[in-house]
């Protein structure tokens, strides 16, 4: 029977309660309240499992519905001390009046989300509104989801909550093919010394037999003493319960998983049978995506190590497993697998940390290289991405023939990133891939290789960077022109040449053309004075060749490269220049040209 | 509707008064157990006048008093193993079990159900009771009266109007739930081997297993032995229920779920240990069946087919199908329960590491029914006693000592299912540990035969060899323990 409450304010909700005493109960007294309370209840506590599913907890409407039904209990808990409900297939009752009936068996239906797992009976006491009321619908709103194979069930999960202010009874519906614990079927006390059927010989022979144990006993060491005993045995000193502690602290810090990899390691080494090895690998093997789901990077790098060390410490291992060994580190590089992996590393709300990153990485082999070079300038947290430069370092280090096939692959997302990689490493085997690149119809692309080939600098690149002189694209043979001209390379004379004493001088803006200009005086020597003083003074004139002033400027800023006397002399002649553009660069050059 | 006091299954009771803060009395409840045992212990060892004795009293009066003053009520009550502080269920910790087991043993000396302390209560009243316990404890009173009785009148002669006590519960109502406890502990004893066996039938036949189920029934287990742990150790005793494997297993869950509970780990981690424990052996689903149930000994290659179940127990956890998540504690577990704490024994280990905890333990645990029991291939099982006597001072068994004793701790002098003679020629089964941890050579004992060598049908006859006679003597005194087959005794009957 319910325990009517005796008084005592309440915060309450507006509930419909009819007028007129409360209905009899099963007991034929009247009950402590009307079952509209407990149906307004109940109504809430529905409403508020519809929400909790449908919204997050920072959500208002999550959060009103928790407050209404905290409420809701109020009236209840002013009516009585704690409230038993039975649990019916689709229905809930509270002193044989159904309090609640749902709609047919879906997981809706909360009766019969209670009663399919088998409760049946449940009691609410007063304080489970408060710290127990998010815990109780998240759990019954998770039941609601489980399906028959889940491993868990309502009941599993309510008792891993330990709650305080709700119990419930529950019938074992799981329990198939339990035998029932029964006394054996052997007659007690049976002694082999006397016939079984003499019942009388048989008490006589036990009696006997009790007498001697005893007598012997009494006699050799009279009876037990306490102090007998090591009474310290019993109970656990100081120091035994500290070390109690550090071990529990122990067992649950500990890397589960990492241990029992650790494990199989170990089996695999010790074990040399090959069908267990086998199994073994099948397991290892199974792996990875499970580890990666999980985040744990750290064991799948920990997993291609330890395949390293497998495959030189197993004893007679077979050559198909060592391949299988080997293969580890191959799969986990293939493009695919390693872009899965950044992907979800983009995407992590938390990314792992940076160093189980760095250890994974660490082990991969060159085919990781591309999806890594592609993803590089997605990836915004910095840590990471300076780990992840490091990691493309070693591996075009380590395997500099990938970076050349991705500089030959013009559809890569990955070539501007092998492009820089190249440059940076200053990789003089990739000259060649560089400059295809170099051909690519992305300025981009062919700006970036040009500047690569300017890192590296050897011979080579200088001359694969002389091609971008004629590109079309300004930037790119405004780079080729001045690192080629800082450079004297003499195997750009040719092109150089063309560009300033051709046509092509007037038709570049200034800066293209000056830069054409030095990179000619810094090339051709004392051999560019002469052309260069004919352009200076190609002023106008009768019969005389005429150059714009900004050409004649950039005339003069080269000739000032030179320091020689020739030039020097053509620069004091020009110095009164009627253009003023050509009189400021002359004045400029003379002061650059000073001794 | 039962008593809302009174703890049920698989739902512990924790009720707070009105706007009482849970934690802040749960607390106080622990020092005000921790000040009542060293007031206690104090008036024990050293005479009223000494300093210690006194500080141990103001401390007493000082928790009494907090916990009045924010309750304004304050009562100790003992149900079943648990102790209560104004309703509130108060949680075994390392760091408390002692003074919870010595309170415990003192109330059910005396029989006490409740100790209500009133407002007003003075630091003389806390002295008397003590010292009442302290002097009376082990006396029988005089007249035929009951302990509670002449306590309760002492108690009034000496002016402790602040002190209220009520028996503990007796009756019909006690009978039928120590019988409906029973039968819960069968249940989740049959449930136990039901589910290890599909488990473990699952596992060689490679079906998926019901991860629910193995759950369900640890759970249950856990349940049992927070709340019922006398019953559901005494079937550890039942021989012969099903094969030796599945039994064995849920022994092992039974003994390592108690000692964890001595050891004071909280509930999820009994779980987490229990399911270990329960699959400690899986890996013997894999070890052929004519060797696993041969009668007689194992020859050389049998030996070593039957020591390779830890590891293949790894791969079959490894594989289980049905588990989303591998059980990697249980991996270790199964891997480590033969291994001794130097990572000797087997499998053998390679890579360096430590021997997990639970693995220490459930090795203690496995180490004690392996010994105790009759297997295919150990015909003789030996005596609890002397399997504790050898897993104690025998350093090459390589157990780790603390668990050892937690598990002496645990069993006491004479185990569960020991079989006992006594100095009145009766024979008995050892039915638990006296709740009283100073009589730790006085267990409870199921009488099995009489003096004259009649026999006392199960259940038996129960006994507390701590009761006196009216001279102050012991009624009885066990003498010998015996095997149970020189008697015809089945000494899982007494438990079932």
């Amino acid at each position: 029977m319910t325990e009517p409450r005796d008084s005592g304010p309440r915060a309450t909700t507006a509930v419909r309660i009819p007028a007129g005493p409360p209905p009899d109960g099963p007991d034929g007294a009247p009950l402590p309240m009307h079952p509209q309370v407990v149906e307004e209840l109940l109504r809430t506590l529905v409403k508020a499992l519809r929400a909790i599913q449908m919204y997050l907890p920072n959500n208002p409407i999550y959060q009103r519905a928790v407050e209404t039904t905290r409420a809701a209990f109020g009236p209840v808990w002013d009516g009585v001390t704690q409230l038993p409900l039975t649990v019916q297939e689709s229905s809930l009752v509270w002193e044989g009046q159904t309090v609640f009936a749902g709609d047919g068996k879906g997981s809706d239906n909360v009766a019969w989300l209670l009663y399919k797992d088998g409760i049946r009976n449940l009691l609410l006491r007063p304080g489970v509104e408060d710290e127990e009321l998010v815990p109780m619908l998240e759990v019954l709103n998770k039941a609601r989801a489980l399906s028959g194979d889940a491993e868990d069930d309502l009941l599993t999960l309510l008792w891993e909550q330990d709650f305080q202010f709700l119990q419930y009874q529950f019938v074992e519906v799981l329990q198939e093919g339990a035998v029932p614990v029964a006394a054996s079927a052997g007659t007690p006390g049976l002694v082999a010394s006397a016939p079984a059927e003499d019942l009388e010989a048989q008490r006589d022979a036990r009696q006997q037999a009790v007498r001697e144990e005893a007598e012997e006993e009494v006699q050799r060491s009279g009876v037990v003493k306490l102090e007998d005993f090591d009474s310290t045995l019993y109970f656990l000193d100081e120091n035994e319960v500290a070390y109690i502690k550090e071990r529990i602290d122990h067992e649950y810090s500990q890397d589960l998983r990492a241990n029992a990899m650790a494990i199989l390691y170990d089996l695999f080494e010790t074990q040399v049978d090959q069908a267990v090895r086998g199994e073994i690998l099948d397991i290892l093997e199974s792996f990875p995506p499970y580890l990666m789901a999980a985040g744990d990077l750290r064991a799948v790098a920990e997993m291609l190590r330890e395949a390293k060390v497998l495959v030189l410490r197993a004893r007679n291992l077979e050559g198909e497993q060592r391949d299988r060994l080997e293969r580890f580190s191959a799969v986990l590089s293939e493009p695919a697998v390693v872009q899965e992996m950044l992907q979800a590393l983009e995407e992590a709300a938390a990314p792992p940390p940076e160093a189980d990153l760095a250890e994974l990485f660490r082990e991969l082999q060159g085919t990781a290289l591309e999806p890594v070079l592609a993803a590089l300038p997605r990836i915004t947290r910095p840590g990471i991405r300076e780990m992840l430069e490091r990691v493309v370092t070693r591996l075009a280090d380590s395997y500099p023939a990938e970076v050349h096939r991705i500089l030959g692959s013009p559809e890569s997302d990955a070539l501007t990133g092998a492009v820089a990689l190249a440059g940076r490493l200053k990789m003089q085997s990739a000259v060649a891939g560089l400059g295809q690149s170099l051909q690519h119809p992305d300025p981009g692309i062919r700006l970036a290789s040009a500047q690569a080939l300017g890192a590296i600098a050897s011979p080579g690149a200088q001359q694969a960077l002389e091609k971008a002189l004629g590109d079309d694209d300004r930037e790119v043979r405004l780079f080729a022109v001045r690192v080629l001209g800082e450079r004297g390379y003499r195997g750009a004379l040719k092109a150089v040449e063309a560009m300033v004493l051709g046509k092509g001088a007037e038709t570049a803006d200034l800066t293209e053309r000056q830069a054409f200009f030095e990179a000619y005086a810094r090339i051709a020597g004392a051999q560019a004075v002469a052309p260069l003083v004919e352009i200076l003074n190609a002023g106008g004139g009768l019969f005389k060749k005429k150059a714009s002033p900004e050409t004649r400027a950039c005339a003069a800023m080269a000739l000032a490269r030179l320091k020689a006397p020739e030039a020097r002399a053509a620069l004091n002649g020009a110095a009164n220049d009627k253009e003023v553009v050509v009189r400021n660069a002359v004045a400029r050059a003379l002061r650059e040209a000073a001794p | 509707m039962s008593d809302e006091k009174r703890p049920a299954s698989r739902a512990s009771v924790a009720i707070t008064s009105a706007g009482g803060d849970e934690s802040a009395l749960r607390h106080a409840g622990r020092t005000l157990l921790l000040h009542l045992h060293g007031a206690q212990r104090a008036l024990k060892l050293y005479p009223l006048e000494n300093a210690t004795t006194q500080r141990a009293l103001d401390d007493l009066q000082q928790s009494a008093t907090a916990v009045l003053e924010a309750e304004q009520e304050l009562e100790i009550r003992v149900m079943g193993e648990f102790l209560f502080v104004n309703s509130l269920r108060l949680r075994l910790e390392l760091d408390n079990y002692a003074a919870f087991s010595a309170v415990l043993g003192v109330f059910r000396e005396f029989g006490i159900g409740a100790l209500r302390v009133d407002e007003g209560i003075a630091r003389r009243e806390w002295q008397l009771l003590l010292s009442l316990f302290v002097g009376q404890t082990g006396k029988v009173p005089a007249g035929g009266q009951s302990k509670f009785d002449d306590l309760r009148a002492r108690l009034e002669a000496g002016g402790a109007q602040h002190l209220v006590l009520e028996p503990e519960q007796e009756g019909q109502d006690f009978v039928e739930d120590a019988e409906a406890a029973k039968q819960a502990a069968k249940r989740t004893y049959s449930q136990g081997v039901a589910v290890t066996k599909e488990v473990m039938t699952g596992a060689r036949m490679g079906r998926a297993v019901s991860v629910k189920k193995m759950k369900r029934a640890v759970q249950a287990i856990v349940d049992q032995v927070l709340s019922n742990e006398t019953s559901i150790m005494g079937l550890t005793t039942i021989r012969d229920y099903d094969e030796y494997t599945f039994t064995h297993s849920v022994n092992v869950c039974i003994f390592s779920v108690a000692i964890g509970k001595k050891l004071g780990l909280q509930k999820k981690a009994l779980y987490d240990l229990g399911l270990a424990a329960l699959l400690h052996d899986i890996g013997k689903a894999r070890v052929p069946l004519e060797v696993l149930n041969k009668k007689g000994g194992l020859d050389e290659e049998e030996w070593k087919v039957m020591q390779a179940h830890p590891w293949l127990g790894v791969l079959t956890l490894f594989g289980l199908k049905g588990y989303g998540e591998v059980p990697y504690r249980s991996v270790i577990v199964a891997a480590e329960h033969h291994m001794k704490t130097d990572l000797t024994g087997y499998p053998r280990v390679i890579r360096p590491r430590e021997q997990g905890t639970f693995s220490r333990l459930v090795s203690v645990a496995d180490g004690y029914d392996a010994a105790t029991t009759r297997r295919s291939y150990q015909t003789v099982p030996i005596a609890p006693d002397k399997v504790l006597k050898e897993m104690w001072e025998n350093p090459r068994r390589g157990y780790d000592r603390v668990m050892v004793k937690a598990l002496i701790n645990l069993l006491g002098i004479y185990p569960v299912g020991t079989c006992v003679v006594l100095d009145t020629f009766e024979v008995g089964v050892v039915a638990g540990a006296n709740p009283d941890p100073t009589f730790i050579n006085r267990p409870l004992v199921r009488l099995a035969l009489d003096p004259h060598g009649g026999v006392l049908l199960p259940p038996g006859q129960l006994v507390d060899l701590a009761e006196q006679d009216g001279t102050g003597q012991y009624k009885r005194t066990i003498v010998k323990v015996t095997t149970p087959d020189r008697y015809g005794l089945t000494v899982g009957d007494y438990f079932v």
